[in-house]
């Protein structure tokens, strides 16, 4: 690599963009007005309708149905509110025909007094005020109601003690006086920190966003990227030349926001007279933030770079960055989120960990060896990603790949392959939505008829109408076949062994990323408490999700992918099943069962197999929960807290033995065969 | 000087076919010789020019540029090759000059070098009052010619120009072929393709004639007249294609 020939494609590339007005416009001169105009404006607006807000005149009904000398006080009180008008009282008095003027914003407020005595024989006026909270004049006339009742109420009150000669001071048992120990700028810092993460990141994203589509796809839409692909730059020059580019305009973009946002905030600050004296802006910890930006830009211009260098033109990149602007939009949040403490695990997701080491950054209370892990990792998958990119570079087909829509091809085409991946994927993801949005809801109505109706109509019966719409002979592709029965006591045998491997696993993914407590309740719950009891448990979630969930991805997922070879359509329908399970905590253990499951159908090629497996899986795990503490062998799996981790290598050595003894006794099949 | 041996580029179509783009082609260019690459639209000649560009790699067979093997030595090709693509654009916010000055620099040509091959390219490709121009403003013609300077700035010894005429009106065409009659007075090796008959008659000193891949006939256009006894370039062509198929008839037959 030659870094004067970079440094030629760098400076082409700026000079290119810095001539694009739309670029110049998005990246600079947007934020530059925007944020003063936007934040300044949005502050007056905002005083000014609070100020009309105040003057308008607002209307209230008072129904007064004890009518003695107090109660009148109290409308009295009510009446002397400023902008306050009385609506006329009538003789017959329903409240159901005054709630909707109120809910119709045609008065503010109705308020109903009544009286009652208190057990030591004291009158309580019960006055129930009704509002609209979702009008503001509405509120605000509750507001300015309750205040006033409280005048009332404290003169009362006064006047009470009077008589039978008590001094008010007994009333001032505890005085409460609030003192916050935070320091103004760590208060700012506060503030700040849940939502400047957020902010950072779809910054960095858009302004990376935009210039990387252009960079690539933009270059072989408008046909110069072949240009450069014969000139005498090598590859990585070219890439690491465009990807220079784009950090340094992401960069320009973030600090230009930020230069922008904290001259406007500060006006308004400035605006607000006294309170910006003691609020100051934890500039230091600003300076650290901007240093930690730059490993996320390069991070980010990296994936985008490749993205473009992927995409045939720039609508193409702009749909496949949809996502991962979404995705990183998404997982930026996590700062709003209370209790999420930056962990070991939480550092090697891409983005969270930046969100929340940002927030911690402006609380003035980080971990320098997270900051440190974060910053080392992020610059691994630096150069992991732009390898990938120059490796694109080089690749022709990608490269030239021929403008052919696929994804209209597939949705026109007459005759489907029900078999295809694309097919495949579609349907899981239908069915996943399926189980998302209509399972889930049956499911949260009554747990085991949900589950019930989810795995008859979600998971097997869809499969049994493809592949009968598809006439597709049902025993073959399901794989409906006798087998060896020595392959069901082999299943048996594993079944322990596998779940202590799954669980020992789990427990390791725990110890990176921990599970809560009140989740590992639920899960016990759904494992234990059906109404029907142990023997309905065993036949929902043994029998029943052991025959829908394996024809769904053993009999006709995997399918999908045997194309791509023995073990990478066990791995990718695995995983497929792992993520079906819709929760990240049993994404892993699901995943790999799904792959034992599916080297089971594959080595004995009968269903039945794995089917038999699953049943056993999901029964143990009843079982265990139900009568653990009372059978020998399954004790420490029930009560211990911790499985010791050496269970691991009996247990694996058993699953491994039984996968030998599988691969021994079952006839090989073709790969063309499966 | 460019040898193609054997050069074979095979495509996978969606319906999973194999497609021949090029099959199993073999021709030599001499230095100081402009040889035409003819044939229809998809007869396989852009294809066969990009592997020599080094930016497709062919199945089997291979090229070298100057001595140097297309697969082995992509760097050194690219340094010794002017190639300009048919369908290629130009970066429309930059200058002619800018654009030529970037190549320029990309070839490793050093400043003052640069400076003068510009004002050499603008007097024989007649652009000097749309040097200062952005690339936006200039018409089409205009835009070839910047291209083909764009690509040449190097002064490399052979050169590559896959349609540079198509779609130009008459006056900037001839102004492109006489430029590249002049490239190959000085020495430079030319390769050029078109699928139009009398630009090729004009320039060529051979022909390469391929049809679906292959070579269909090759030699200088007296050659061809004499062995098929025609006289019309149009015939020719078509009867060495009528020729082919008949061949594949026969052997299936």
């Amino acid at each position: 690599m030659n870094l004067h020939k970079i440094m030629i494609i760098y400076r082409k590339e700026m000079l290119d963009l810095l001539r694009d007005r739309r670029t110049v416009i998005t990246s600079f001169v947007l934020p530059v007005i925007l944020y003063p105009l936007l934040m300044i404006g949005f502050s007056s607006m905002l005083s000014r309708q609070e100020h009309v807000l105040e003057k308008q005149e607002m209307t209230i009904y008072i129904n007064n149905q004890v009518m003695d000398e107090s109660s009148l006080l109290i409308e009295k009180e009510l009446e002397k509110l400023e902008t306050f008008q009385i609506m006329e009282p009538i003789n017959l008095f329903e409240k159901a025909n005054y709630l909707p003027l109120v809910e119709d914003n045609s008065i503010q407020a109705l308020i109903e007094i009544r009286d009652s005595l208190s057990t030591n024989g004291y009158l309580v006026y019960i006055t129930t005020v009704s509002y609209n909270r979702s009008d503001d004049k509405s509120t605000l006339a509750y507001e300015k109601i309750t205040n006033a009742l409280k005048n009332v109420e404290f003169d009362l009150v006064g006047e009470r003690l009077q008589k039978i000669k008590i001094n008010r001071e007994i009333l001032n048992a505890v005085d409460i006086k609030e003192e916050n120990v935070a320091p103004p700028e760590k208060m700012v810092g506060f503030a700040l920190g849940k939502f400047l993460p957020y902010l950072l990141i779809i910054l960095t994203i858009s302004g990376a966003s935009v210039i990387a589509s252009d960079l690539v796809a933009g270059e072989k839409e408008r046909g110069t990227l072949e240009t450069i692909l014969v000139s005498a730059a090598r590859r990585n020059e070219l890439v690491v030349g465009k990807y220079l580019t784009i950090i340094t305009i992401s960069l320009l973009t973030v600090l230009l926001n930020l230069f922008s946002m904290y001259i406007s905030f500060t006006y308004i600050l400035s605006q607000a007279g006294e309170v910006a004296t003691k609020l100051q802006l934890p500039l230091g910890n600003f300076a650290l933030i901007l240093v930690l930006m730059l490993p996320l830009i390069t991070l980010f211009s990296a994936i985008l770079l490749s993205i473009s260098t992927y995409s045939r033109n720039i609508k193409e990149a702009q749909s496949y960055q949809m996502p991962l602007i979404f995705g990183s939009i998404m997982l930026s949040m996590v700062s709003f989120l209370p209790g999420f403490e930056l962990n070991f695990g939480f550092a090697l997701i891409p983005i969270v960990n930046f969100s929340l080491l940002i927030r911690d950054i402006m609380l003035s209370n980080y971990n320098i060896q997270y900051l440190f892990l974060i910053i080392g990792y992020t610059i691994l998958l630096d150069i992991i990603v732009i390898a990938i990119s120059i490796k694109l570079f080089n690749s022709e087909s990608v490269l030239f790949r021929t403008a052919e829509e696929k994804s209209l091809k597939f949705w026109g085409k007459g005759k489907k392959d029900i078999f295809s991946t694309q097919f495949v994927m579609l349907v899981f993801f239908i069915l996943l939505l399926g189980l998302f949005y209509i399972g889930g809801s049956w499911q949260s109505k009554d747990i085991m008829s949900g589950l019930i109706k989810s795995e008859i109509f979600i998971i097997l019966l869809p499969v049994i109408f493809i592949l009968r719409i598809s006439k597709t002979n049902i025993k073959s592709t399901l794989r409906l076949n006798k087998t060896n029965p020595l392959n069901f006591l082999l299943a048996l045998v594993a079944a322990i062994p596998a779940l202590i491997v799954v669980a020992v696993l789990g427990q390791l993914i725990n110890l990176v990323f921990p599970i809560s407590e009140s989740y590992v309740e639920g899960m016990k719950n759904l494992l234990t408490a059906s109404d029907g009891g142990f023997w309905y448990s065993i036949l929902v979630i043994g029998v029943l999700a052991g025959i829908c969930e394996e024809t769904l991805f053993r009999g006709y997922i995997i399918n999908g992918f045997k194309k791509l070879g023995f073990w990478k359509s066990i791995i990718i329908s695995g995983v497929l099943f792992g993520i079906f399970h819709l929760d990240p905590f049993r994404l892993i253990p699901a995943s790999l069962l799904g792959m034992w499951m599916g080297y089971l159908l594959l080595q004995t090629n009968s269903i039945f197999v794995p089917m038999f497996a699953h049943f056993i899986n999901n029964s143990l795990t009843i079982v265990i929960t139900t009568y653990g503490d009372k059978i020998p062998v399954l004790k420490t799996l029930a009560t211990a807290d911790i499985i010791p981790y050496w269970y691991i290598f009996p247990a694996g050595l058993i699953v491994y033995l039984v996968y030998l003894v599988v691969e021994k006794i079952n006839p090989k099949i073709e790969i063309n065969e499966l | 000087m460019i040898e193609v041996k054997n050069l074979t580029k095979i495509f996978l179509q969606k319906n999973g076919e194999e497609l021949f783009a090029v099959n199993d082609l073999s021709f030599i260019v001499q230095k100081g010789e402009i040889v035409v690459l003819l044939g229809v639209n998809g007869a396989g000649k852009t294809t066969c020019m990009r592997m020599l560009s080094t930016v497709l790699k062919p199945n089997s067979g291979t090229a070298t540029v100057e001595g140097f093997d297309i697969l082995k030595q992509s760097q050194q090709v690219r340094a010794n090759l002017g190639y300009l693509s048919g369908d290629t654009g130009l970066y429309s916010r930059l200058t002619a000059r800018e654009t030529i000055t970037y190549f320029g620099r990309l070839y490793d040509v050093d400043e003052p070098k640069i400076k003068s091959r510009i004002l050499e390219m603008a007097d024989l490709l007649d652009m000097h009052n749309f040097l200062d121009k952005k690339i936006d403003l200039l018409s089409t013609g205009m835009k070839q010619k910047v291209s083909i300077a764009r690509s040449i700035v190097h002064d490399p010894p052979v050169m590559i120009f896959d349609e540079p005429t198509a779609g130009l009106d008459i006056l900037t065409a001839k102004n492109i072929v006489n430029f590249i009659h002049n490239c190959k007075e000085n020495g430079k090796c030319v390769l050029f393709s078109t699928h139009i008959m009398r630009e090729a008659e004009r320039i060529a000193d051979r022909i390469v004639m391929i049809h679906e891949g292959k070579i269909l006939a090759e030699g200088s256009w007296d050659d061809l007249r004499t062995a098929t006894q025609l006289h019309d370039l149009d015939d020719i062509f078509i009867h060495f294609v009528n020729n082919s198929s008949r061949e594949v008839n026969d052997e299936s037959a």
